[in-house]
């Protein structure tokens, strides 16, 4: 055997317990100090596996799924099922909480591997719409099975919640991704997204790259359900809607499809926005309102904005006159945000409207996406990860970010 | 399998598409290390007699034999597991790649290590990937590419991503290789070099070469038989100087004498 370093057991060994270790840490860190935060950050964690197997589908892959909250609530409900059973009566939590993220798992990889065969022989679109049907129907037929709890829902028992578990799984999903894209069997993943003629042509088993990826995404969306489903206690058809299948895609895409670190930083961020804009109340607890004109001028002046900086982009070169012309569109927010106010109050049925400032989180998906899609159609990171070869030099002859 | 035997044999191969047959009994032998050329006008059916040897079509009738075994109607990448590998006429490389990933995933069929092992990054694996990467340098280095090797192949010259093609291609470790017009889109000198690396192919790596190419200076220097296409029949076949003899193949390019 060649090419293997002496420190390659050592490093990895140090790795995994540093890995290990970091988890447990933070968990007791949160517990002494941030103890309401506790449940969001392993809320957080699981949207960060979300996105981060959905982006194994969608991004490297490239066989563009939107049902991906269908597998969380497959593993949910397996969880939620499965632990009334008399046999987990007297397990301890961690344990339980163990094998129920594993089960679910293997359930939802059931089910990734039924969506995966159709995705054999449909491209793009058509395979957007059969997982996204295959969403709904599961999500449906949920809803009318009275034995698991119809659209009431059912409670799940018993609640645990441990954020080093999900951290750890966290890990776990990240690293198996990161790994793949590291030896010569990711890039046959990524020969199937950038060309599948080619691909066969190579020699590559583009049917079997396509169901492991699903398998595989489905298995981690599967897991976070589990844990999901004991961290909340509860789970009906409505913790899993299909706007949060579009949520798991939208931070996939904001990442940078293909960017793994991309997609769990993006997946971080799009759930702290709205969790934020919910602790923003006054002092009786009630959301703040915003005036509907102000609210929708602003809108108008963003959009202005990205629309200038689309011009920008194309037709401005030189540097420093560049970064100028940024900043004047963007400064031009404010001034315009109210001008359009005083137009829109010309009505008076807009003068009276106001929303509770929480609504702003759908507002905000829909402006970052426009303007992602004109200005950066590739995602925040696009193919690149973020790592420690950013502080790095860079080689002589390389290319941006070389691999993907 | 005896050395007699020929490489590739392909016996009345027909394809029909509706009421068009786009290759009407063809047959010819490449023996093994033959650098064979595949002439013919503009829709003679030379691509789609490639995409009939490599799988993606299934010929109507007829039947295709490499090494002996009959391999019509296999799917693409299990013939390029059995070892026949091309190049496209219009360039498909792996576009938002480098240019050593692209040659490495055509190296993909020599690796051992199964998935869990790549997904548990084994030292097994890693070892694979640094020596797959190696293997996949020394061929940009025989298509005289190793200097691009980290760049995207989408932002090379023409001449580079079909050079690139070929390395992709030899990656696999095919006896056959079958090259879609390698020197369309290429100068003069970029030509004369490409007749030096196909030689390079047959001769160093023992490849046997099926090339189809528009350039008549380019396949009369480079093949030492050539069968002529048109309208999907086969029209003539034997060494370059018969072939630029004959008046059937003179008739076919030029239409009928005056």
């Amino acid at each position: 055997m060649t090419g293997i370093s002496n420190s390659f057991w050592p490093v990895r060994l140090a790795s995994v317990v540093g890995v290990v270790a970091l988890c447990f840490a933070l968990d007791r860190v949160v517990l002494a100090a941030a103890p309401a935060q506790y449940r969001l950050l392993i809320l957080a964690s699981l949207f960060v596996i979300l996105a981060v197997s959905l982006n194994l589908i969608n991004g490297i892959t490239g066989q563009f799924s939107i049902g991906h909250a269908a597998f969380a609530m497959i593993g949910a409900y397996t969880a939620g099922t499965l632990s009334k059973n008399p046999t987990f009566a007297n397990m301890p939590p961690a344990q339980l909480l163990a094998v129920m993220t594993l089960i679910g798992a293997l359930t939802a990889a059931t089910f990734g591997f039924i969506v995966g065969l159709p995705s054999l022989r449909l491209r793009g679109d058509y395979l957007a719409i059969v997982t996204l049907g295959f969403g709904e129907i599961i999500r449906i037929v949920t809803n009318a099975t009275e034995s698991l709890g119809g659209s009431y829902g059912m409670p799940v028992a018993p609640k645990v919640q441990l954020l080093w578990w999900s951290l750890l799984m966290m890990a776990v999903c990240i690293a198996l991704c990161r790994n793949l894209l590291k030896t010569t069997h990711g890039l046959t993943f990524l020969a199937v997204r950038e060309d599948e003629v080619a691909g066969l042509a190579m020699g590559v088993n583009v049917t079997m790259t396509k169901v492991v990826a699903f398998v595989i995404g489905a298995a981690f969306a599967g897991a976070a359900g589990a844990i999901l489903a004991h961290t909340e206690a509860f789970i009906s058809p409505r913790t899993f809607p299909m706007e949060m299948s579009f949520i798991i895609l939208t931070m996939v895409v904001l990442g940078g499809t293909g960017s793994i670190t991309g997609s769990a930083l993006a997946a971080v961020v799009l759930f702290a926005i709205p969790e934020y804009l919910r602790t923003l109340t006054d002092a009786q607890g009630k959301a703040y309102e915003m005036n509907a004109g102000l609210f929708m001028g602003v809108l108008i002046g963003i959009m202005i904005a990205v629309a200038a900086s689309k011009w920008i982009q194309t037709n401005v070169h030189e540097k420093g006159k560049k970064l100028g012309f940024y900043a004047g569109a963007w400064l031009a927010v404010i001034p315009l945000g109210f001008l359009f106010q005083t137009i829109l109050h010309l009505s008076p049925t807009l003068k009276q409207l106001s929303f509770g400032i929480d609504i702003l989180r759908y507002a905000v998906f829909a402006v970052v996406l426009i303007a992602l899609m004109l200005l950066r159609p590739q995602g925040i990171f696009g193919h690149h990860e973020i790592g420690w070869h950013w502080f790095r030099k860079r080689p002589a002859g390389a290319t941006e970010g070389g691999a993907a | 399998m005896s050395e007699a035997q020929p490489i590739l044999r392909l016996d009345e191969a027909t394809i029909k598409f509706g009421g068009l047959t786009a290759v009407n009994k063809v047959s010819f032998e490449l023996n093994r290390g033959d650098i064979f050329g595949l002439i013919g006008p503009n829709g003679a059916g030379k691509t789609t007699c490639f995409n009939l040897i490599t799988g993606v079509y299934k010929p109507t009738s007829g039947e295709i034999y490499f090494q002996g075994q009959p391999i019509g109607g296999l799917a693409p990448n299990k013939i390029a597991t059995r070892g026949i590998c091309r190049t496209f006429q219009n360039i498909r490389l792996f576009s938002a790649l480098s240019s050593v990933e692209n040659v490495m995933i055509g190296a993909h069929l020599r690796h051992k290590v199964p998935l869990v092992g790549a997904l548990m990054l084994s030292a097994k694996s890693v070892a694979e990937t640094s020596a797959l990467r190696e293997h996949a340098m020394h061929l940009l280095e025989l298509v005289n590419l190793a200097d691009y090797a980290n760049h995207r192949s989408a932002d090379m010259s023409y001449g580079k991503q079909r050079r690139l093609e070929i390395a992709r291609a030899l990656a696999t470790d095919p006896e056959l290789i079958l090259l879609d017009e390698p020197a369309a889109g290429m100068n003069p000198q970029e030509k004369e070099e490409l007749l030096y690396t196909v030689r390079r192919i047959r001769d160093e790596l023992n490849k046997t070469v099926l090339v189809i190419e528009h350039d008549m200076r380019f396949v009369m220097g480079l093949c030492e038989r050539i069968v002529v296409l048109d309208h999907g029949e086969e029209i003539a076949q034997g060494p370059p100087d018969a072939i630029r003899n004959n008046p059937k193949v003179i008739e076919a390019y030029l239409g009928e004498p005056a």
